[in-house]
């Protein structure tokens, strides 16, 4: 699965960390950026406070933080603004993973969040440049209007797929309808 | 090697070879001064011991190690990893029988790593320990408070969150292991330590969830921690009583419900505790301005007690408990309105509050910027997918087993003969008032 793919290398950064002393900024990077990825915003935050001072002036560490710390407070625009940077290759796939769950995130966020939003808005919080934003919202299915010379965007509901039960829900529901009789 | 540490070495290896363990786990305390006072060739001893074979005579040695810590002043990484090959290879069965001893050591090493700032080194090697000796997965021992607490120093709650998920059903304390392995080494005095070591695992435990964020969870060990009976209040429990009280503002908004039977919460712990009533009183209040003020006034207090983030953490669950509150009065709003009922300072950040609610689920909602309306929704949980499903079939399962596990212990307590006794004598005693000439023949009397 997606979510599984850091698990291994997360499980032998952890264990490096319980065993050895004085790691490298490494170790941290490349948990810091997977715990973002896999939005263990909690263990991200205390993972941080745990670096020790020294570490803490590495750059790509401290720009990784910078992200940990827009998440943390849910500010989309500082996130994609601190993304942009050029990370070395040990934390790259993490980071670009995390870029593209947390676009997906936004607008599934402002698909159920706004019934209508200015686009220069969310330009600035997704900074998506304007063509990149109308393919997105194309392929969403979201109309525009304009309101006076700007542009505003209505967001489609998404609908959730019909799901239909099965035998293996109907077995455990007879469970327990028997254990409740009894 | 002096003599009398030959000695030790001999009286260790001809009892362990002759299996007789229970006798050397009686003579051994007694050696325990002699080698903490030979620190400086506790080593050599080390030596001509083998991990799994002489496991009681290593646990001594190491015991003697860290009593002696502050004088010998040994390396630090040295020690842990002599610490981290006993938790792994020693023999459970010789361990067994001097768990006191292991449990003292616990404690030591856990000072010992706290000191030398090498806390998260630490944090495997208890967890191996209380793996090697509790009972039951959900036994507590006094471990379990060492681990919290280096959990907490170091930060790293990975290891521990498990051991605080499992629900307690026994205890493990000093008292009970010493008096059936009859070890009276009372001179330690570490039976009086149990409820330290009890009320300190949920004191933490709460810390660790409040940490997490898992506040309903944390309320809860904060609650075990502050009902403890007892007849004299412990600074743990006020501390514990403190954070309770905060925590419950965000889970709840008011204080959570606390059982009646706990009158030292009334007794010693409200007075001392003002700031933090004066704190739930102004919460009451909705008025997030006037909140604001008190915490501001008592923000030396806060500080000083190490609260003072969890203060912040309940001014910003009044603003969400406010906008809730909202949503249960208006269909629609303008943002503006919004920011000034519940005294935000502009409709953009009550925009952000907003959306972060929804995000969070929260509130249902959805935000027109063009008109600048926000549109208050009812859940939109039918209760008819898959998800919900296997949530409502998760708790349920939560439950049955609950419901099993206190059926097991209300028999076990039924068949106690402790309890029959005393159930059946009180129920003499009953007798015997109401019909005093009945019974005054009775030989047995």
């Amino acid at each position: 699965m997606h979510l599984d793919k850091y698990s291994e290398l997360v499980e032998r950064l952890e264990n490096e960390e319980f065993e050895q002393v004085e790691l490298g900024a490494e170790v941290y990077q490349q948990l810091l950026a997977i715990y973002l990825y896999q939005n263990k915003l909690a263990a991200a935050k205390l993972l941080w406070m745990r670096v020790p001072a020294k570490l803490k002036e590495d750059k790509e560490l401290m720009q990784l933080n910078l992200l940990n710390i827009a998440l943390q407070n849910n500010n989309y625009a500082d996130f994609f603004r601190n993304i942009k940077y050029e990370w070395s290759e040990r934390v790259k796939s993490p980071v670009e993973d995390l870029l593209i769950k947390q676009r997906e995130e936004l607008f599934k966020l402002m698909g159920s969040a706004y019934v209508s939003i200015y686009q220069n808005n969310l330009l600035e919080l997704s900074l998506m440049s304007e063509d990149e934003l109308k393919h997105a919202c194309a392929a969403l299915n979201w109309t525009e209007e304009l309101d006076g010379d700007r542009v505003i965007l209505k967001p489609k509901v998404q609908e959730a797929p019909p799901t239909r039960g099965n035998d293996d829900q109907l077995l455990k529901l007879t469970e327990f309808v028997t254990f409740l009789e009894n | 090697m002096g003599s009398a540490l030959e000695n030790y070495v001999n009286q260790v290896r001809t009892l362990s070879a002759s299996r007789s363990y229970r006798e050397l786990a009686e003579e051994l305390p007694k050696s325990l001064s002699l080698l903490a006072r030979n620190w400086s060739i506790l080593d050599n001893v080390l030596e001509t011991l083998d991990m799994q074979q002489h496991s009681l005579g290593v646990l001594y040695v190491l015991l003697a190690k860290l009593h002696s810590a502050s004088t010998a002043n040994p390396e630090p990484v040295q020690l842990i990893q002599l610490m981290r090959d006993f938790v792994q290879r020693n023999n459970n069965e010789q361990l067994r029988l001097a768990v006191c001893a292991f449990y003292e050591t616990c404690h030591l090493f856990t000072e010992f790593v706290v000191q030398k700032n090498l806390s998260i080194l630490g944090v495997r090697i208890l967890s191996r320990a209380i793996d090697q000796i509790r009972l039951l997965d959900t036994q507590l021992t006094p471990i379990h408070a060492d681990l919290c607490l280096l959990s907490l120093k170091a930060k790293n709650f990975s290891v521990v969150l498990p051991y605080l998920d499992a629900d307690i059903t026994d205890i493990s304390t000093v008292a009970a292991e010493c008096k059936t392995q009859q070890q009276q080494q009372s001179q330690h005095a570490d039976a009086n330590n149990d409820a330290k070591y009890f009320l300190l695992y949920f004191y933490y435990g709460g810390m660790i969830y409040t940490a997490v964020k898992n506040y309903e969870r944390a309320l809860y060990f904060f609650e075990v921690c502050i009902t403890t009976p007892a007849m004299a209040m412990s600074y743990i429990m006020l501390e514990a009583y403190k954070k309770f009280l905060m925590v419950s503002l965000i889970v709840e908004g008011k204080i959570a419900y606390i059982p009646k039977n706990t009158q030292v919460i009334g007794r010693f712990m409200k007075p001392m505790a003002n700031y933090y009533h004066d704190l739930v009183n102004v919460y009451a209040n909705s008025s997030s301005e006037e909140l604001r003020i008190i915490i501001l006034k008592y923000s030396e207090a806060f500080t000083r007690d190490n609260n003072m983030g969890l203060a912040k953490q309940v001014a910003t669950s009044l603003y969400k408990r406010n906008i809730q509150r909202l949503t249960k009065t208006f269909l629609t709003l303008s943002l503006s309105d919004v920011a000034s009922r519940v005294q935000l300072s502009s409709a953009v950040e009550a925009e952000r509050y907003i959306l972060n609610m929804i995000k969070s689920g929260e509130i249902y909602a959805s935000i027109n910027q063009k008109d600048g309306m926000v549109l208050f929704k009812d859940d939109p949980e039918k209760y008819n997918s898959p998800e919900m499903f296997l949530n409502v079939q998760n708790n349920i399962t939560h439950v049955l087993d609950q419901v099993r596990q206190i059926n097991k212990m209300e028999e076990d307590i039924i068949l106690n003969p402790m309890y029959v006794k005393k159930a059946l004598g009180s129920q003499d005693d009953d007798l015997t008032s109401q019909h005093p000439k009945t019974f005054s023949g009775d030989p047995t009397d």
